[in-house]
């Protein structure tokens, strides 16, 4: 299926869950939806239609940031910003994301574990490394960090700068 | 699932003990009688932390550090980053630099396909195989070497293009190269389709359907040989894919001998295309300016590793550091979708079928644990690939 | 280039009449280019073992313990496990930029870096990723250095 038509069907299939679309690049498709709308948009895309594969589950912690106007040191402003899923599928060359927006205070999606069980290794990446809880997931031992890695200590994340700095707290 | 609790448990602890290993990594199977019902992979002894070092380097050094995410493939890494950076950048690098990245490319897909067809025939005992397909991948190293300086991380990408260039001599060097291997691939291809010691380890073992393959989304050649039409050099051609094209190749049984005949068969449409491209190199400059300071902005490059589809997620923030480098290696793609289909097959098939996916261990590890809920056997890598050779005499 | 390779290869001989070292190989989170040459110095064109070098898998039967990588803190417990299980005399030899210094992946939140800071080490070959022929070098140096 040309790259265009795989595009425009998948914005079909999003169209009840989509917030917002974008085109990013022009064989690329942004979806952003609410968390609680996951299951059925994962389902409507892929389970249900067959469009493409899920490549890949990009993590991103879009900190605040400020700057100091004297300074102009750059710190981080905990009052705002959050972390973000990307839910990337790919049909030939048309990629379509489905983002998920995920507080910090709440750091909780659902796992898609049961729709796709090939997903394990992907949610656990992203727990360990971002902080974020999959509800439901069948296996949560971690992937890449280290056994002895302290608990809470998110590398992924850009509060954290070493293992030493988190020490010291 | 609870992996670490459950009684009939035990965690073998396997390092990469054997020379034809590895990286070290951690499977766990929980086994009834001789049949896996469960698997899952537990990695995190290659990990690096390279996603965060990524973040506080510039954009040209992450260049050189990505390569170095794996030695086998070091060269797609580097070019997956490049072309991310050139599209965030808005440039394209000249079609002589793209011609020579494909070159490359493939040159590296024939030394990874010969290194995986020794490590795999080793996993099932045929160690003249082994030495066999090492021995001929020299002429690939020699080749990679004269053009580029070195055997390994080739350092062919820079941002905008290439630094290397290919003269006639060494046009000639690369053309006498494939008639070489070509040959020596004939041979393997008699061997791995003919010899009924060999069949008995590969044909109809570790079957994965078309439907699961395409579901779980299975790439690469461990997808193409179950009938899966995914190539991201044909589908989403990058580099000079479009002026040189390569051919689909796929299998339809799903099985391990399915997927040794595709990675032979990508042989030959990777010794034809070195072939085409040394031949028909489009002349010209080899780089084009690439900004210090990268525009804002998110992009998804994708190219095919000889291991399947690999997959960057780059995000700028304007500056000359990236502000996200996301790297999805064709590995974990595929160990996701073999450990579902791992279970309903023989323990003793385990190691060649794991081997069968080439899994690229800088992305995994490779310690094993056998949950058998009768007994508590412990089994190191090694032990569980002469389980599988003794299985099978 | 000849002479030089002929040169090594007159030493490893020497060497391997005088002692016939074994070895292990541990991989402590490399990214493979290292362990790949490592390996291609059994296959054919550089054949180490016809040298007496023989890379076997336990620890327990090892005089060298060849190391590559950075060191993760993953795999750090083990690498320390297989030194304590080796038997004296034992040497080690650290194959590869990781090794030295942590390479490419210096300052990484996962990695150690330097092999030293983990376990002795008696040589160090640097390189990313070092060639066959100057891993065998490598050896043969520490060889040398045992001679009485």
């Amino acid at each position: 299926m040309e790259t265009e038509k795989a595009l425009e069907l998948a914005e079909s299939l999003m169209k009840d869950f989509a917030i917002s679309t974008r085109r990013p690049e022009e064989n690329r498709v942004d979806f952003v939806i609410d968390r609680k709308n996951l299951k059925p948009a994962v389902d409507a895309i892929l389970v249900d239609k067959r469009w493409g594969y899920l490549s890949a589950i990009t993590a991103l912690d879009n900190a605040l940031w400020k700057v100091d106007e004297t300074t102009k040191e750059k710190t981080i402003d905990p009052s705002g910003g959050s972390l973000e899923l990307l839910y990337h599928f790919c049909q030939a060359a048309a990629v379509a994301t489905l983002r998920v927006s995920i507080p910090y205070n709440d750091p909780k999606v659902d796992s898609i574990c049961d729709l796709i069980s090939s997903v394990s290794l992907y949610e656990r990446e992203a727990a360990e490394l971002y902080g974020i809880e999959f509800v439901g997931a069948p296996n949560t031992d971690k992937l890449l960090l280290p056994d002895n890695w302290p608990a809470g200590v998110y590398p992924m994340r850009k509060t954290f700068t070493s293992l030493e700095d988190s020490a010291k707290g | 699932m609870e992996p670490k609790t459950a009684p009939e448990k035990f965690i073998v602890p396997i390092g990469p003990q054997h020379p034809a290993l590895k990286e070290p990594g951690h499977f766990e199977f929980t086994v009834e009688g001789e049949v896996v019902t469960n698997a899952t992979a537990r990695l995190g002894f290659v990990h690096r932390g390279m996603e965060k070092g990524a973040e506080n380097r510039t954009w040209i050094q992450d260049l050189y550090l990505m390569e170095r995410v794996c030695g086998i493939c070091s060269h797609v890494h580097a070019l997956a980053f490049a072309l991310g950076v050139e599209k965030l950048a808005g440039v394209q690098a000249p079609p002589r630099a793209q011609a020579i990245r494909e070159l490359v490319s493939e040159l590296e897909r024939i030394h990874s396909h010969l290194l995986w067809l020794g490590v795999a025939a080793h996993e099932g005992g045929f160690d003249t195989l082994f030495m066999f397909s090492w021995r001929d991948r020299e002429t690939v190293m020699d080749l990679l070497e004269t053009i580029s300086g070195n055997r390994v991380n080739y350092s062919a990408n820079v941002l905008g293009g290439v630094k290397i260039d290919i003269n006639e001599k060494q046009a000639d060097a690369i053309r006498k190269g494939m008639d070489f291997l070509e040959e020596r691939t004939q041979h393997y291809l008699k061997v791995v389709t003919e010899d009924e010691t060999f069949l008995g380890r590969t044909r109809n073992i570790g079957v994965m359907s078309f439907e699961q393959a395409d579901f779980l989304g299975a790439i690469g050649p461990t997808g193409r040989a179950s009938g899966v039409k995914r190539d991201v050099r044909i589908d989403s051609p990058y580099t000079a894919y479009n002026d040189f094209p390569v051919k689909l190749i796929t299998h339809t049984h799903g099985d391990l001998e399915a997927r040794f005949i595709v990675r032979i068969q990508e042989l030959y449409e990777s010794y034809r295309l070195v072939r085409e491209l040394v031949d028909k190199m489009p002349a010209g400059e080899l780089t084009v300016k690439v900004p210090r300071r990268i525009p804002e902005g998110e992009v998804i490059s994708r190219v095919e590793a000889p291991r399947g589809e690999l997959l960057y997620f780059l995000k700028s923030n304007g500056s000359d550091k990236p502000e996200r480098v996301k790297v999805r290696t064709p590995s974990l793609c595929n160990w996701s979708s073999v450990l579902v289909t791992a279970v309903g097959h023989n323990l003793a098939d385990m190691p060649m079928i794991l081997a069968g996916i080439d899994p690229c261990f800088s992305c995994n590890d490779r310690i094993v644990t056998v949950n058998r809920k009768t007994d508590s056997t412990q089994m190191d890598w090694e032990d569980l690939r002469q389980y599988g050779i003794e299985y099978y005499k | 280039m000849e002479n030089m390779m002929q040169g090594v290869m007159e030493k490893v001989k020497t060497w391997a009449r005088i002692n016939s070292p074994w070895a292990i190989h541990y991989n402590s989170g490399s990214c493979n280019g290292c362990d790949i040459e490592i390996l291609a110095t059994l296959t054919p064109r550089y054949d180490v073992e016809r040298f007496g070098i023989k890379l076997q898998g336990s620890p327990r039967h090892a005089d060298v313990l060849i190391c590559t990588g950075p060191v993760t803190l993953q795999s750090r417990d083990r690498l320390v496990r297989i030194y304590e299980q080796m038997p004296d005399p034992k040497f080690v030899v650290a194959v590869g930029s990781c090794g030295i210094s942590g390479g490419v992946f210096q300052g990484c939140y996962n990695v150690v870096g330097d092999i030293s800071e983990v376990i002795p080490v008696n040589v160090y070959i640097p390189g990313c990723p070092p060639r066959p022929e100057a891993i065998i070098h490598g050896v043969v140096e520490l060889l040398k250095s045992l001679k009485p």
